[in-house]
């Protein structure tokens, strides 16, 4: 199965990042989204610490989805789909490999992500980076085990996009939330006395969707019905 | 090697076909007739395990067998080289081949002077023949094929012709799914056609009386 | 099979004329709330629709989980019509419960827990049920909508909570409402909430029925030559 996973993750990587257009269309995507909402801001204003995060999870999402949508559409071209549901491995592996490749897709989406909410949306990394980090791995790993899910789930369909938000993100709003909570202590360094409640939330949202991930992938990820 | 006990197939509510009971020996090549929407390819894939029968069960008697599915897809990576798609599939298959293994294999197929370009420079054919390397590579002991010589000139369909009696040579169990009867009736040893939602002949090809017949449905 | 199964008629017979009876109890048995008034009779019919859409939403986990196990399409129109049902049921407390926090809180809209969960839970049942609208194969949308109905129920408790730490981080609007009743109101909420429960199971037995009979009429349509 490790097998199975580790070709799967290098196989989207090489397609994603070497040869394909990337991170490119999710990555703008993010950055938009950040420069409207600092439209919001009048002169000599700037959004609060909390809106900043919301912003900032929101570029995040719809970037998450965008690159699912991508990854599993990598199978589609060719029907490759179905070469991989005779691999000996559990099918499992494939959700896995994807969910591993898009969570380090994300977190290099991140990485220009919040640089552009500090600059933005005239922020500054002024919180403990502690508990700011913890979640942040946290809602990523939710994020991808719940994308892998539902990147499979629109298979063989064309308006995949619009299908995965709409699904997507009422599903996510939990993490969300959590990620924001902490992010706006993040962007403001006031402890809101609720972050080991976020931390923990979180960490039973991860378990139930990895878990969900694991079980469910195999009868969503078929040959044609 | 394979066992098929009373199939059904429903597509929404109209039959496919029904009661298709037939086990498959290794070193045996069948053929599968049938005309266009007679259930020829479904039936392939719930062979192959990548459908789920309405009615009935498939299962393998060997022990988790290598099965190989070469269709009308391709499923080549457009972006990835030859040699890096073929190095892929030997990852998902668990296998352990060298590139040196790769190459041969590449070589076998006859695109081994290629192995450095990108599969989206390739022509049909050649995706076809990267495609039978996957299958080379993994040497199955259940070969399914779906028409994989469409749309191929006859150098390649040669080359699949002599790669796909090597497998039943080795033991390999061969069903094949074709429209050229009068090519391949003489390589099977075992004629199998669905008609009318039945599989309405299972036998020897040379027993398989009307041959000019069926050739002329199969067209129609 | 009979043109109009007396099951769905007799549920919802006696959910109706139940619902009636309670109408006595409310306005005339259980007494007007102190604070509140009149308005506060608003209660008895806000929480069996809020329990209403609860157990819809349970209906569509359960039924999705045994069609995954035996793809029997029957169960797939159970939990349709227990998710059509869950829908408009919550659309209703919803309103209702509008109606209730501008009395009571002097607002339109407050984001106690409960509201905000079922607001959520709106968000995720109207995007599985524009799942169905998809131009997929029948196999295949009864699949993945069976997935995604195991997923949302599983985000149920997960939206409940965050909902909770999010608010209580704020100075926040905690809606007692089933706290301390009276025991008049109690045997009041209690009846009403049975008598709802009959309605409630006549509706989604009316609508599985309508659904059945329209497969059935495609069946028939389809071997017509």
């Amino acid at each position: 199965m490790l097998r199975m996973t580790l070709a799967v993750i290098r196989k989207d990587m090489t397609l994603t990042l070497l040869r394909g257009n990337g991170l490119v269309q999710a990555l703008l995507l993010g950055l938009l989204l950040i420069f409207v909402f600092s439209l919001s801001q009048g002169v000599g204003e700037s959004l609060s610490a909390r809106s900043a995060a919301a912003v900032f999870w929101l570029s995040s999402a719809f970037c998450q989805i965008l690159m699912f949508n991508q990854l599993y559409a990598l199978e589609e071209v060719n029907n490759s789909r179905l070469g991989l549901l005779l691999s000996p491995a559990p099918i499992q592996a494939i959700w896995l490999g994807k969910a591993i490749a898009g969570f380090v897709l994300l977190l290099s989406a991140q990485c220009i992500f919040l640089p552009a909410t500090v600059i933005f949306l005239g922020k500054s990394l002024s919180g403990p980076p502690g508990p700011s980090l913890v979640i942040l791995l946290l809602t990523d790993t939710g994020m991808c085990a719940l994308g892998s899910l539902l990147g499979a789930l629109a298979q063989g369909q064309t308006a995949r996009e619009a299908l995965l938000g709409i699904v997507f993100f009422p599903l996510l709003t939990p993490l969300l939330l959590a990620g924001t909570g902490i992010g706006a202590q993040a962007f403001d360094g006031i402890d809101p006395d609720g972050s080991s409640a976020w931390l923990g939330l979180a960490s039973a949202f991860d378990a139930i969707f990895l878990a969900a991930g694991l079980l469910l992938f195999a009868f969503l990820y078929a040959g044609d019905e | 090697m394979l066992e098929l006990d009373r199939v059904a197939r429903f597509y929404g509510h109209n039959l496919v076909f029904k009661d298709v009971s037939c086990t498959f020996a290794g070193g045996s090549m069948s053929l599968l007739l049938g005309n266009n929407g007679a259930g020829k390819s479904s039936l392939l894939r719930i062979m192959a395990g990548l459908a789920r029968p309405s009615l009935g069960t498939a299962r393998f008697t060997a022990d988790s067998p290598k099965i190989g599915y070469l269709a009308h897809a391709t499923f080549v990576y457009p972006a990835l080289t030859a040699l890096e798609n073929l190095a892929f599939w030997r990852d998902v298959h668990g296998l352990d081949n060298t590139e040196t293994d790769l190459l041969n294999v590449l070589a076998r197929a006859d695109i081994a002077g290629r192995a450095h370009d990108r599969a989206g420079t390739f022509s049909r054919g050649m995706a076809q023949r990267l495609n039978l390397a996957r299958i080379l590579l993994l040497a199955p002991d259940i070969l399914l094929l779906d028409e994989p010589g469409a749309g191929l000139d006859a150098k390649s369909q040669a080359l699949l012709r002599k790669e796909v009696l090597h497998a039943r040579g080795r033991g390999a169990c061969v069903v094949l799914v074709s429209h050229d009867l009068a090519r391949d009736a003489t390589l099977a040893d075992r004629i199998l056609l669905l008609e009318e939602g039945r599989l309405a002949y299972d036998g020897l090809p040379a027993l398989f009386p009307p041959l000019a017949d069926v050739e002329q449905a199969c067209y129609a | 099979m009979p043109k109009s199964s007396p099951p769905p008629l007799i549920l919802l017979l006696l959910g109706s004329v139940s619902l009636a009876c309670c109408q006595w109890l409310i306005y005339f048995y259980a007494p007007t709330e102190a604070a509140m008034g009149l308005i506060h009779k608003i209660f008895y019919i806000h929480l069996p629709l809020a329990w209403g859409a609860l157990f819809s939403f349970f209906l569509v986990f359960l039924g999705s989980v045994a069609y995954l196990f035996k793809r029997d399409s029957g169960l797939d129109r159970l939990c349709v019509a227990a998710a059509e049902t869950g829908l408009l049921l919550s659309g209703l407390a919803l309103f209702t419960g509008m109606l209730w926090a501008r009395k009571s809180w002097g607002v339109w809209w407050t984001w106690d827990p409960r509201l905000t969960t079922t607001f959520i839970m709106w968000f995720v049942y109207a995007g599985y049920l524009v799942l169905r609208s998809l131009n997929l194969s029948m196999r295949r949308k009864s699949l993945v909508c069976a997935v995604v109905g195991v997923i949302a129920f599983l985000d149920v408790p997960l939206v409940f909570i965050s909902a909770r730490i999010w608010r209580s981080i704020h100075p926040a609007v905690f809606g007692t409402e089933g706290g301390e009743l009276e025991p008049k109101m109690k045997l009041t909420v209690a009846v009403c909430v049975i008598s709802f429960g009959f309605l409630w199971a006549g509706l989604v037995r009316l609508r599985e029925r309508q659904l059945d009979l329209r497969a059935r009429m495609d069946t028939i349509a389809c071997d017509i030559p």
